[in-house]
């Protein structure tokens, strides 16, 4: 498998889901439209059909209907498919991108595109990541700087922005406008999220004392979720009877105003089930893997440390405890002088005491009167003897 | 632990090969999607060219048969108007046109309101039916779309990978200490590109501490140094580079870098390239920079110094060009680079991008285990497991430990079993070192050599 068939999914994913929702709203304006004309022609058919030849002026008119609603059609239609059309190009430019990294002819790579790729890709890895967190403004200011904007899914995102903010600020209105929007392929992946905003509306009216209000809010909303939370409904009506500084364990629960924020993460992770994009960001699983793939026991030991080594730095040396270490049948040797491959063009070499280096390193630690320090220990030899050493 | 075993050996056989730049792209994956992409595209184009042309057409048919409609009225009005005038006007308006067929025989003709003949209704009837037709058209043809278009989706899902549940521990980064430890290195990461904004903002959104900020900048204030001299030097400006390397001379002597002397070097031969005007300028410089280097390089001083020879002539045709070529300053700045970094404690790729890019190269292999294990029923990769099921075959640059396997138990050595060197010169851990001893006698089971087991040493990679 490669990378890109391993991490690209949401890259393509988002906008192709963005095309099927415009697909499908474009199909019901056009419908509509198509709905109109044929109406107001029928009229003019239903006239001709008339026993007596119908009136010239009615007809006028009533054709005068058909050609203004064609028109309509006409503008709408066009809209509409240039709509998808946009998106389409979005599509594609992702694509472009996505297919930048493979080389003109299989014999040349070019080191450089690469690591600007690589370097492009870890931005997009970071912007998603930082959505995903509701980091929004470090997403908008990072993909400005690093001209990446096209190639992530900001836009989609700047409305569930919005509605997190609604949410955050302890108003429904958003939310349950963007639950309508999307209400076909909500009920298609089961989601509950409009029901938890009802509930919370129940619960804010309960609050404020209103709670003849909420008794109609109940009726009016609470019956069309009664065969899949009918439990839910019953705990939530018990609020009814108790005070709203209760301190009844169960209701409590409903009153507490962190629930505001349990739904801010409820609708982020609708909003990912919407346009299928698994739970966790592909950084979070590129970081573990990659965590994962590097540490070492010597990260964990005090001695063995290397600076370039990413696990040996405290921060993500805390991050990786967790993780497994990497796995290893064969043996994998690096100089520590050169941080050169220890292989048959590099052998490894062994001083008097114990320590490993590479062939091309010894120059490096013999002085011109032939005493040679070892680096890590820093023992000084004078002419040592030193040993070839075979790894199998 | 058996089990862990087992594992381990039906799986060896499915080590991915190693990894290679080129499997980073895949041309099938994209171009699949593209090709139903592409489908779409045309679809929709030509349906904008229905929305636009054919409706258009029948829109203008329309309004044009509205036109005549309304002249053929008008003119009658006007010959109405003209011949006989026997009848409000306003009847003309409120008449029923399904009213009493008798009573408008009777009436005269001109009077009564204007009806069509049997060809205009002809007419009128094509240019309905066509309209109708355009319209039906267009719906149907745009719902017929609806197959391309969802075969796009399917085309990116059976290309393209979307589950990593299986590849992650869930815990790892789901509590609060670990994401704001990822926050930090993502702000460090950005900060050593020098876009501190970014880092700022982010510090701000997600509440980071007063201390983990500060942090963040002063690990990376000394890299920022050095990234802004690293720039420099491309830009052949070697003046604060060479400050910073006499400033920190005594260390780099220490560690045996070079750097300092090429500095010098590079800026010695700056000098010269100018011509005879620099030339006292360069002795100068010879003279005061070159002197603590007498010993170690004395040979390339003296080689240095033989470039007055060709200074009349510029150094354009001389063997000495070379110390000016482009390669010369790329290689001179990645040295900087490399030995600043090093002096100080620090590395020269973010550990972030190094984290991102190693895991780029691990979640493929490991998304293929996966599926195997899976055909295989052994569930949880991780679960109960202290190390990743298979190995990653990362590029040498991401190696930073030595990790030497034993060849005979195919385990990794450890403090308790460490690597040992026979008097051979094999290397094998100590347990199967003990294992393959017979009291102090120890054949190698490389070679025929037969040796004291005693005598096998403990090495340090």
């Amino acid at each position: 498998m490669s990378e890109i068939k391993a991490l690209e999914h949401a890259t393509l994913k988002v906008p192709y889901e963005i095309l099927n929702k415009r697909f499908r709203s474009a199909q019901k304006i056009i419908d509509r439209e198509v709905d109109q004309v044929m109406n107001v022609s029928r009229q003019v058919e239903k006239a001709l059909d008339a026993e007596q030849p119908p009136i010239l002026s009615d007809v006028a008119k009533l054709m005068g209907n058909v050609a203004q609603k064609l028109q309509v059609l006409k503008r709408k239609a066009d809209e509409s498919i240039n709509d998808e059309l946009s998106v389409t190009q979005i599509c594609k430019r992702k694509l472009e991108h996505l297919k930048g990294i493979m080389p003109r002819n299989a014999d040349e790579v070019c080191q450089g595109s690469v690591d600007q790729w690589k370097r492009i890709r870890l931005d997009r890895l970071v912007i998603e990541h930082l959505l995903r967190m509701g980091y929004y403004e470090t997403a908008e200011e990072l993909a400005a700087r690093s001209d990446v904007r096209n190639l992530t899914n900001l836009d989609i995102f700047q409305t569930s922005r919005e509605v997190e903010d609604d949410l955050a600020n302890h108003s429904t209105t958003k939310c349950v406008l963007w639950c309508i929007d999307n209400k076909s392929k909500l009920r298609k992946i089961n989601s509950t999220i409009e029901f938890s905003l009802r509930v919370q509306e129940f619960i804010e009216l309960v609050r404020q004392n209103q709670r003849f209000e909420a008794v109609k809010h109940s009726r009016r909303y609470f019956p069309a979720y009664e065969k899949t939370q009918l439990n839910e409904i019953c705990h939530v009506m018990a609020l009814l009877a108790y005070p709203a500084d209760t301190e009844m364990e169960h209701c409590k629960k409903y009153m507490d105003p962190k629930r505001w924020e349990q739904l801010v993460l409820d609708f982020r992770h609708e909003n990912y089930r919407l346009f299928q994009l698994s739970s966790t960001s592909v950084f979070s699983a590129a970081v573990q893997a990659g965590l994962s793939a590097l540490k070492t026991p010597q990260c964990y030991s005090q001695t063995c440390r290397n600076l370039n080594c990413p696990v040996c730095q405290e921060d993500l040396n805390r991050i990786a405890l967790k993780l497994p270490y990497s796995h290893c049948v064969q043996s994998r040797l690096i100089c520590r002088v050169t941080g050169l491959p220890l292989n048959e063009h590099n052998q490894p070499m062994m001083l008097p005491n114990g320590q490993i280096y590479g062939r091309l390193a010894l120059p490096k630690i013999t002085k011109e009167d032939g005493t040679m320090t070892c680096p890590v220990t820093n023992v000084k030899f004078t002419k040592p003897k030193i040993d070839k050493v075979f790894i199998m | 632990m058996r089990a862990v075993d087992w594992r381990r050996s039906k799986l060896t056989k499915f080590i991915a090969e190693p990894q290679t730049e080129f499997d980073i792209m895949d041309d099938e994956a994209c171009l699949t999607v593209e090709k139903e992409l592409d489908r779409v595209v045309s679809k929709l184009e030509q349906l904008h060219e229905i929305a636009s042309v054919e409706i258009g057409d029948v829109a203008s048919l329309m309004s044009e048969l509205v036109n005549v409609l309304g002249n053929a009225e008008q003119m009658l009005v006007t010959t109405l108007n003209a011949g006989t005038q026997m009848n409000a006007p306003g009847t003309s308006s409120t008449d029923d046109p399904m009213g009493d067929g008798v009573n408008m025989q009777v009436e005269t003709e001109p009077a009564a309101p204007q009806r069509l003949t049997d060809s205009q209704m002809e007419i009128i009837r094509e240019a309905i039916l066509k309209c109708n037709d355009r319209v039906q058209k267009l719906s149907t043809e745009h719902r017929d779309s609806h197959g391309s278009v969802s075969k796009i989706g399917k085309a990116i899902d059976r290309n393209f990978s979307s589950d990593f549940s299986s590849t992650m521990r869930v815990d790892a980064l789901q509590d609060e200490d670990n994401l704001m430890l990822l926050n930090k290195a993502i702000a460090k990461h950005y900060c050593r590109q020098g876009m501190d904004e970014v880092a700022r903002t982010l510090i701000k959104e997600c509440k980071m501490s007063e201390n983990d900020a500060q942090d963040v900048f002063d690990s990376e204030r000394e890299f920022a140094e050095i990234y802004s001299i690293w720039i420099q030097i491309q830009k052949r400006e070697l003046s604060e580079a060479l400050k910073w390397a006499i400033r920190h001379s005594s260390q780099l002597m220490e560690r045996h870098s070079l750097i300092e002397f090429r500095l010098h070097r590079m800026r010695f031969m700056q000098l010269v390239s100018y011509g005879l005007e620099s030339q006292h300028e360069a002795i100068v410089y010879a003279r005061t920079n070159f002197q603590k280097f007498a010993v170690r390089y004395e040979h390339e001083i003296a080689n240095l110094m033989a470039s007055f020879i060709y200074l009349p002539g510029g150094l354009e045709k001389t063997p000495y060009k070379i110390f000016l070529a482009q390669e010369m300053w790329t290689e001179l700045s990645f040295t900087f680079l490399k030995d600043a970094c090093q002096l100080l404690g620090i590395s020269k790729n973010s550990a972030l991008s190094v984290v991102v890019n190693a895991g780029c190269t691990a979640l493929p292999a490991l998304l293929n285990i996966k599926q195997v294990m899976q055909s295989r029923q052994v569930l949880g990769m991780w679960n109960g497991c202290d190390e990743l099921p298979i190995e990653i075959d990362l590029q040498p640059e991401f190696r930073f430990h030595s990790i030497f396997a034993c060849p005979i138990l195919r385990q990794q050595t450890t403090e308790d079993n460490p690597p040992k060197k026979l008097t051979c010169g094999h290397v094998i851990s100590n347990d199967a070192l003990h294992k393959l001893s017979n009291g102090h006698i120890l054949k190698c089971p490389y070679c025929p050599v037969e040796q004291n087991a005693e005598e096998a040493v403990r090495i340090y990679f």
